[in-house]
């Protein structure tokens, strides 16, 4: 049985076609304004394209994200949480616990024995954006994608942990006052670290030992060291972490939530 | 990042009109801001070249590159300046100037030299933050405001936000005036939570609540900026006690005063109308530091 997930965010869609529980396809492609289904769209069909199958192999096409309502073709939508959740099973069977950090949204799910969770914290609207800020503070800092995942050196200095508006005003400040672009990237990625290990310090459920980490943050290694050292504990990060929403919505449908 | 729909054009110009002459007569001004630079070169209370350029992560190396493409082409190098005056956020991280000069005055003399004699309310909105200006009828400074820490970011946001929302920066204003009634703004509290709320409003319109078309959404969204800038503006001391009165002609400088779709609705809420210049808003501050060198 071949189901497609599709997991629009607000900076890239991305798409997993899961053959009996396997990934046989994928693609991301960026997402955003209007033309949104278009993008669903697009997506799917270079998974596909990259599982080498045509559309009616699929049997169903199911979707999660902020965007899980665009992708008009989707028969079924899966909330982010049981989608993580899934996913996290699926990454490391034995998982506790989930933790998903992407471009605007944070959560974390313990997860149950008898039930797929037990309980859930999503992030606080001041603490929305922690992917987007990261990459766009890059950009502005002149650094890519790879280099930002360097950057865990010394801290520039004093930076806000609870809003990004403030955290890039004070990144400037660290600039304008001689800082390197590549000290004042440490810092934000520490930075945002603070902010996002909330989600999963709330939990009262405990997380156990075998937590998962996915999303696009999870690519981010300076960030992920970060959370490790803020919270004393270890994450499990699948080699799919950004797919992992995609693939877990698929299996959702499969083995229900 | 595969998008780059928040780029605004950068600009230079030099007027050969105004006539170099000699060295040690003219002066120039370097604004360097969070997010954009600019410099000014004024011979004879004339503008003789200017350049105005995005900012790099070395704020030093901007300001240069700002001044070096300001002098391209006058005729002239930054040896022959009688005085380089330096204003902007990151003032402190240029050696090359022989002053620095607060951003209020200099915004505040540009004004003048760009709008006239009559403005006597300025609101400059830049990358990081919007100040409200109030002025005598002389060259002084009578009150201004600079915006609240929740006020920070706006001409940023935007840049981001463009790119999220990909709609080019200087579309999003003039499709913002396609709506044909303006609908509430999306959070006036902060710019990150506008932000956030605004992207919501995307999606299949049979999904969206309430439903709004393209330019509704980002009528919603300049709305809300425009809105937080006349709060800004409204702390400035009352002439007459509970209103936000707009005294003299309204001067709109700085990045965002190219964005129609908040000056229209500044003026609109304002009910003025702000006067127009021959040069880019974002000059004032640049100009107003040349003026200010000597």
């Amino acid at each position: 049985m071949i189901i497609a997930g599709i997991d629009m965010g607000i900076c890239n869609t991305k798409a997993a076609i899961m053959k009996d529980e396997k990934i046989i396809g994928r693609s991301a492609v960026p997402t955003g304004g209007i033309d949104r289904p278009q993008q669903a769209q697009k997506a799917y069909d270079e998974a596909l394209k990259n599982a080498g199958i045509a559309a009616g192999d699929v049997e169903r096409v199911v979707s999660t994200g902020k965007g899980k309502f665009d992708v008009a073709f989707a028969s079924e939508h899966y909330t982010e949480t049981v989608a993580a959740a899934r996913a996290a099973q699926y990454a490391l069977p034995g998982a506790t616990a989930v933790m998903s950090a992407g471009a605007d949204e944070t959560l974390s799910a313990a997860l149950g024995t008898t039930r797929l969770i037990d309980e859930f914290v999503l992030n606080q609207k001041c603490s929305a954006g922690i992917g987007a800020f990261l990459e766009y503070l890059g950009a502005r800092l002149e650094l890519t994608l790879e280099q930002i995942s360097n950057c865990d050196g010394p801290d520039a200095g004093e930076m806000n942990e609870g809003c990004v508006v403030f955290s890039e005003l004070d990144a400037l400040s660290l600039l304008n006052a001689g800082a390197a672009p590549e000290a004042v990237m440490s810092t934000a990625n520490r930075a945002a670290a603070t902010r996002a290990a909330t989600v999963l310090a709330d939990l009262t459920a405990s997380p156990g030992g075998n937590v998962v980490l996915i999303g696009g943050l999870a690519k981010n290694a300076a960030f992920v060291k970060a959370l490790e050292a803020r919270l004393g504990r270890s994450f499990t990060i699948p080699e799919d972490a950004e797919y992992c929403g995609a693939i877990g919505a698929a299996l959702c449908s499969v083995k229900g939530i | 990042m595969t998008h780059e729909y928040w780029k605004w054009p950068e600009s230079s110009r030099v007027y050969e009109d105004a006539g170099w002459k000699a060295p040690g007569e003219a002066t120039a001004g370097v604004d360097i801001g969070t997010t954009s630079a600019q410099a000014a070169v004024m011979l004879g209370g004339r503008l003789l070249g200017y350049s105005n350029v995005r900012v790099g992560a070395d704020f030093r190396k901007s300001a240069k590159d700002a001044l070096d493409l300001a002098m391209a082409g006058t005729g002239a190098a930054p040896a022959d300046l009688a005085a380089i005056a330096v204003t902007g956020f990151a003032k402190n991280s240029v050696d090359f100037a022989s002053k620095a000069i607060d951003e209020v005055q200099c915004h505040a003399k540009g004004a003048r030299f760009m709008y006239g004699p009559d403005v006597r309310t300025l609101i400059d909105m830049g990358g990081q933050t919007v100040k409200a200006i109030r002025l005598f009828d002389w060259d002084r400074v009578r009150d201004f405001m600079i915006g609240d820490k929740c006020a920070t970011g706006e001409g940023r946001r935007i840049e981001v936000l463009c790119d999220i929302m990909h709609v080019g920066i200087t579309e999003i204003g003039p499709k913002s005036l396609e709506a044909e009634k303006d609908p509430e703004p999306v959070s006036t509290t902060c710019w990150a939570f506008g932000g956030t709320e605004t992207l919501g409003l995307f999606g299949r319109p049979e999904f969206r609540s309430p439903k709004m078309s393209e330019a509704e959404i980002y009528a919603s969204y300049l709305f809300s900026i425009a809105w937080r800038i006349i709060g800004v503006a409204g702390r400035l001391s009352p002439l007459d006690v509970g209103k936000i009165e707009i005294d003299g002609t309204l001067g709109l400088t700085g990045g965002l005063a190219k964005n129609p779709g908040i000056t229209a609705r500044i003026e609109r809420e304002l009910g003025v109308k702000a006067a127009v210049s021959e040069y880019d808003p974002m000059l004032a501050g640049a100009i107003g530091a040349a003026l200010l060198a000597r």
